[in-house]
């Protein structure tokens, strides 16, 4: 096999020459700019590099590029365009579910995959969702009310 | 893809294997820690042979590259495996990590790992030159040190069908989400008109392999609960002078302590 890794990126093909062993992580921040992608640990601890890989919740610091190959990966910079993004933020600011906001890129697509698998989840389902996405400001407590307002106003959308 | 093979039959995968030096990736949940540039990595996460659950009368066949979240979506799993696997780090690494890649880590903690021990499992490992299928006790010749050649995947997991049922499971960590083991421990008990006719008892996270001891599971075997309780103090004091573990980030002494209350905790739960 000689040819690129070829993957959607925010909806675009995207043909990437680089290793295969390189870190997804680093290739959407240094090679494609999509600097909401947050790195906390590089070790699949913190979450903040959360990214939807064919629509489920990936840490991007785990996943090496060959991985990707056919794969439809979406940031916040291209969930950000979308109508469920417009209902998780909404209810992220009604409640200032957000403080110094490096966790929430990934928060916030840990919301989107919880939603889409569990449309109206228990106050325990959101705590398990979001277990692998670390906040050291708000508490918790706040982003879990903005799930149940998502949950609640975005009712049939997901 | 230059330096990286993603392969979407295992034939391929293991012509692949054979003719070049390749690490398996599944998850990469463990190999992207290290991150490592100069690697050509064997990608095994869209081989079909790799990715079903299924039933086949004597056993639970689990795909190698099956990630923890399709098989706690899966029906067919038994309720033990799913309570380990759960406990496994996070949502976002349980969607990429797998069950080979839980085993090939080769660490005593994986939390897999424990259940396939006490469970009795066994490993189909594949080659192009066949195929043999391994207990994965014998599997685990030491830490990080594997019976794997270097030409074989891991290409199944056997899980027996039944004997899983009743069963004591705990696992302590230094947190609730993304813990690693600081230490695990699984006991499953089967009755059959009141007598013992099966008894497993596994540790994980104690020494450099996950600890199984079959000889003193025998005491056990064939006993009524009354005459088993006899036997608890003998039962209790055989893993005691048993299990050595080894000092890592908890000391052994800790750790012997709490795999001796964890086991009379799982001899309470079952009246024993």
């Amino acid at each position: 096999m000689s040819d690129a890794i070829r993957f959607t990126l925010n909806g675009e093909e995207t043909l990437y020459n680089g290793n295969p062993a390189d870190r997804l992580l680093d290739v959407l921040r240094e090679t494609y700019k999509l600097t909401g992608v947050k790195c906390g640990c590089k070790e699949g601890e913190c979450g903040a590099c959360s990214v939807l890989m064919d629509g489920e919740l990936i840490n991007s610091c785990m996943v090496a590029l060959g991985r990707c190959e056919g794969s439809n990966i979406v940031t916040i910079e291209g969930f950000s365009k979308t109508e469920h993004f417009q209902v998780i933020d909404k209810a992220y600011a009604a409640v200032s579910a957000v403080q110094c906001g490096y966790c929430i890129p990934g928060m916030v697509l840990a919301t989107e995959a919880l939603l889409v698998k569990t449309p109206h989840p228990t106050e325990e389902e959101i705590r398990t969702g979001l277990s692998g996405n670390l906040c050291r400001c708000t508490g918790y407590n706040a982003i879990v009310k903005a799930v149940q307002i998502a949950a609640k106003e975005g009712d049939g959308l997901w | 893809m230059v330096n990286g093979y993603m392969p979407l039959s295992l034939k391929e995968a293991l012509e692949l294997r054979a003719a070049h030096e390749l690490v398996p990736y599944g998850g990469g949940t463990d190999l992207m820690i290290e991150g490592e540039k100069d690697v050509c990595y064997l990608f095994v996460n869209k081989i079909a042979e790799m990715k079903k659950i299924v039933d086949d009368g004597q056993y639970l066949r689990i795909g190698a590259s099956c990630t923890f979240t399709e098989v706690l979506d899966s029906p067919l799993v038994p309720q033990l495996m799913k309570e380990a696997v759960s406990r496994i780090a996070a949502p976002a690494i349980r969607n990429a990590g797998t069950m080979a890649g839980n085993i090939g880590n080769g660490s005593a903690k994986a939390d897999s790992v424990l259940i396939e021990y006490v469970a009795g499992a066994k490993l189909r490992l594949v080659s192009v030159r066949g195929e043999r299928v391994v207990p994965i006790e014998a599997f685990y010749k030491g830490r990080k040190e594997l019976d794997l050649a270097k030409d074989e995947l891991i290409v199944e997991i056997l899980l027996p069908r039944t004997g899983l049922e009743n069963y004591f499971y705990q696992k302590v960590g230094a947190r609730n989400a993304l813990a690693i083991s600081r230490l695990s421990f699984a006991g499953v008990l089967h009755l059959e008109d009141g007598v013992i006719r099966d008894i497993a008892v596994a540790f994980g996270a104690v020494a450099n392999t996950v600890l199984r001891f079959r000889d003193i599971e025998h005491m056990l075997i064939g006993k009524t609960i009354a005459e088993a309780k006899k036997e608890r103090a003998a039962f209790i004091a055989a893993y005691d002078a048993a299990i050595n573990p080894t000092r890592g980030r908890v000391s052994a002494e800790y750790r012997k302590a709490v795999c001796l209350n964890l086991l009379r905790a799982f001899l309470d739960d079952k009246g024993i």
